[in-house]
């Protein structure tokens, strides 16, 4: 808890890495949106896609900075020289890791779904969010251990997408077709717990990886 | 020291034997499956001679899949053990492994060449998952030439236990996504297979995994070879 | 508090540290010199669990590695080169970080106590980025000191540390010998680390060329000495 105090404070005085996160998301979404064409066309079918993707490229713009202080300001020894259990530390960072996406979805979800929800609005916004925090879960436990892989390796900025994008695949499609399966008008809620479901088995399934390597990560 | 001191005992590279009788065995299974498949087993009434790929296809995909799951556990016993053995039996394993899925990704496009008319179908889930699963392992190589020694090592075995983890999570995000846009894509299929084909799809099967251990024997060889040579370099160099 | 038998720490092919044994008792205070390159650093990071020897035994306040590890390292502290703090965070809230982290129990007592005693009080709600160099490893004493380690592993520690900063280290290290801490200073000055030493571990190519005590000569004594084995 303090390790996660510690990265809050950290980015309540610098602001670094969330506001980038916000800017870069809303950038993101702008350019697919001219990119797909012009603006009478109906997005609804592509929104879950447009948005997941978007989110995957932030968490990886986000889980990227996850250990910069550490890194630039060189302090990483003087965690590691505590007595606190490398799997503590690594789901401290995932804990940082979780809210920092949730912010960004604060911001991003209702967004899109002013321009693209058909129906209910708050309805359709609070499915997907459901969907979303599992999705977060998945982002953060992965994105934890690869963000460490990829710390002291060169061309590190590389290499963490090159890790961590093929892993967020599922992420993507099955985020994408929880948000789909709400956001055209009359809800598909089997559809919606199937890619839900998904997402928790990813969460399940990445937790017992994390279990079994992040005391592995930085044992030098 | 004699000369011929260094050509017996300690210095015979251990795993020649393993390495030759895999060898053989795997080139006879290969063989017989060759001949049973294109010669011996009835050809299919709708799609003709193009569906004796699905013999090779599926097996190779099979293999792959024991080559990732062979260096999921070498990386779980590496982290155990720090032995260098395990990183070699974990690096050899995706390799192979990782050929094995560009064969399955391309005799997947050519059958579908050959039955839909295009190369590439996306809706197609094996095809898609196969392409994200030689991007997971491709990955793993990009990670190992980056960083060096125990790091390399630790990375690679940590890797190699997380991307055996992406595997099934790509396989059933593509099924689960095929599932909501066409229901009937996929029956639990071949279960209605008559009974010489499943029998030579066996066989088929038989020698591809046959022939993975017979690569990662010689692997290993070539790599236990590289290490005495080293070793007797660095020998005569002090001598 | 250290016992070492045969430690090998090897970067590829390059041993940097090569068949070390050290054994050190409480209250023990050794200077570990070397020419540059000669794995001071490498075998202080081994001893302070930040790299894990190859082969060689290792155990810490009669804890083996690794298991013991945990253990081992609430007793350490840790100075290096680097002061291991956030320049973003002010001193209060480093050093409340690495209170929980350790799980001191009277932390904030105890962290005014030496932010009063390395003569941060004052600057102590200011973040670390706006500290000079030595003010920096002041406070990197005063995280070293927190959680009242027992074995104390410092990297060439007079060379960062301000005047004000190295007495209080001296005075810290004299008064070791009293309460039973022990501590391996890694250094290149021999002479000025002899007046708070009472013993001298030379490394030459990861090996142990000489260790001997070196309490009641003269500085420049130990300097000649060093110089003898040291080439």
């Amino acid at each position: 808890m303090a390790l996660v105090r510690k990265d809050l404070r950290l980015e309540l005085r610098t602001r670094e890495t969330i506001v980038a996160m916000v800017l870069f998301a809303i950038v993101m979404l702008a350019i697919l949106q001219f990119g797909f064409g012009t603006r009478d066309d109906d997005l609804t079918r592509f929104v879950g896609g447009l948005m997941w993707v978007t989110l995957a490229f932030t968490a990886v713009l986000g889980v990227g900075r996850s250990y910069v202080a550490e890194r630039e300001q060189r302090v990483l020894d003087g965690l590691l020289v505590a007595p606190v259990p490398r799997t503590v530390m690594l789901t401290a960072k995932a804990i940082a890791i979780f809210l920092y996406m949730t912010v960004v979805e604060i911001v991003v979800i209702p967004l899109v779904g002013i321009f693209f929800v058909k129906g209910p609005y708050w309805d359709a916004i609070g499915w997907i969010a459901i969907a979303a925090v599992l999705a977060n879960i998945c982002i953060a436990l992965s994105g934890t251990l690869f963000s460490g892989l990829a710390l002291f390796t060169r061309a590190r900025d590389l290499i963490l997408p090159v890790l961590f994008l093929p892993a967020l695949v599922p992420v993507v499609i099955a985020g994408a077709g929880a948000t789909h399966a709400v956001a055209g008008g009359p809800h598909d809620m089997s559809e919606w717990r199937g890619y839900c479901l998904f997402l928790l088995a990813y969460a399940i399934l990445f937790a017992l990886v994390s279990v079994a390597t992040y005391d592995a990560v930085f044992d030098d | 020291m004699t000369p011929s001191s260094t050509t017996d005992g300690p210095d015979r590279i251990p795993g020649q034997r393993a390495a030759v009788i895999w060898g053989v065995i795997a080139t006879i299974l290969v063989v017989v499956s060759t001949i049973g498949v294109f010669l011996v087993a009835p050809e299919d009434a709708d799609q003709g001679i193009i569906q004796r790929i699905f013999y090779f296809h599926v097996a190779i995909a099979i293999a792959s899949l024991v080559a990732f799951a062979v260096a999921c556990v070498a990386g779980i016993i590496y982290l155990r053990t720090r032995s260098v053995r395990w990183d070699d039996v974990g690096e050899a394993s995706i390799r192979i492994g990782l050929l094995f899925s560009v064969l399955v990704v391309i005799t997947g496009s050519i059958w579908a060449k050959a039955s839909w008319g295009t190369w590439w179908v996306w809706s197609d889930p094996r095809l898609v998952t196969y392409l994200i699963v030689v991007l997971i392992y491709a990955a793993y190589f990009v990670l190992r030439s980056s960083a060096e020694d125990d790091r390399k090592m630790r990375y690679s075995a940590i890797y190699a236990i997380a991307g055996f983890a992406s595997v099934p999570l790509s396989f059933y995000s593509v099924r689960v996504a095929e599932s909501f846009v066409h229901p009937v894509v996929f029956t639990s299929g071949g279960a209605n297979m008559p009974g010489t084909m499943l029998w030579w799809f066996v066989v088929s099967q038989v020698a591809m995994i046959a022939l993975f251990i017979a690569l990662l024997e010689v692997d290993l060889l070539g790599r236990r070879s590289e290490r005495a040579l080293r070793r007797l370099a660095m020998r005569l160099e002090s001598a | 508090m250290i016992t070492a038998r045969g430690l090998v720490h090897a970067y590829g092919e390059r041993r940097a540290v090569d068949g070390v044994d050290l054994d050190l008792a409480p209250g023990e205070r050794v200077a570990l010199a070397g020419p540059n390159g000669a794995g001071k650093s490498t075998l202080l990071r081994v001893v302070a669990t930040l790299l894990r020897p190859q082969s060689g035994t290792l155990a810490l306040m009669g804890e083996q590695l690794p298991g013991g590890t945990r253990a081992a390292r609430q007793a350490i502290g840790y100075l290096a080169h680097d002061p291991l703090v956030y320049l973003d965070l002010t001193a209060r809230q480093n050093l409340e970080l690495y209170g929980d982290l350790y799980g001191v129990d009277d932390r904030d007592a105890r962290i005014d106590d030496l932010l009063d005693r390395v003569g941060l009080l004052g600057r102590a709600e200011d973040t670390v980025r706006t500290f000079s160099r030595g003010m920096a490893q002041r406070l990197a004493l005063a995280r070293m000191l927190l959680h009242r380690p027992r074995l104390l592993l410092l990297d060439e520690p007079h060379a960062s540390l301000d005047a004000r900063g190295a007495a209080l280290l001296d005075e810290e290290l004299l008064a070791a010998t009293s309460d039973g801490r022990a501590a391996v200073i890694v250094t290149h000055e021999v002479e000025r680390v002899a007046r708070v030493a009472d013993r001298l571990v030379v490394l030459r190519a990861g090996r142990v060329v000489l260790d001997e005590p070196t309490a009641g000569l003269d500085p420049m004594a130990v300097r000649r000495r060093y110089e003898e084995v040291a080439g």
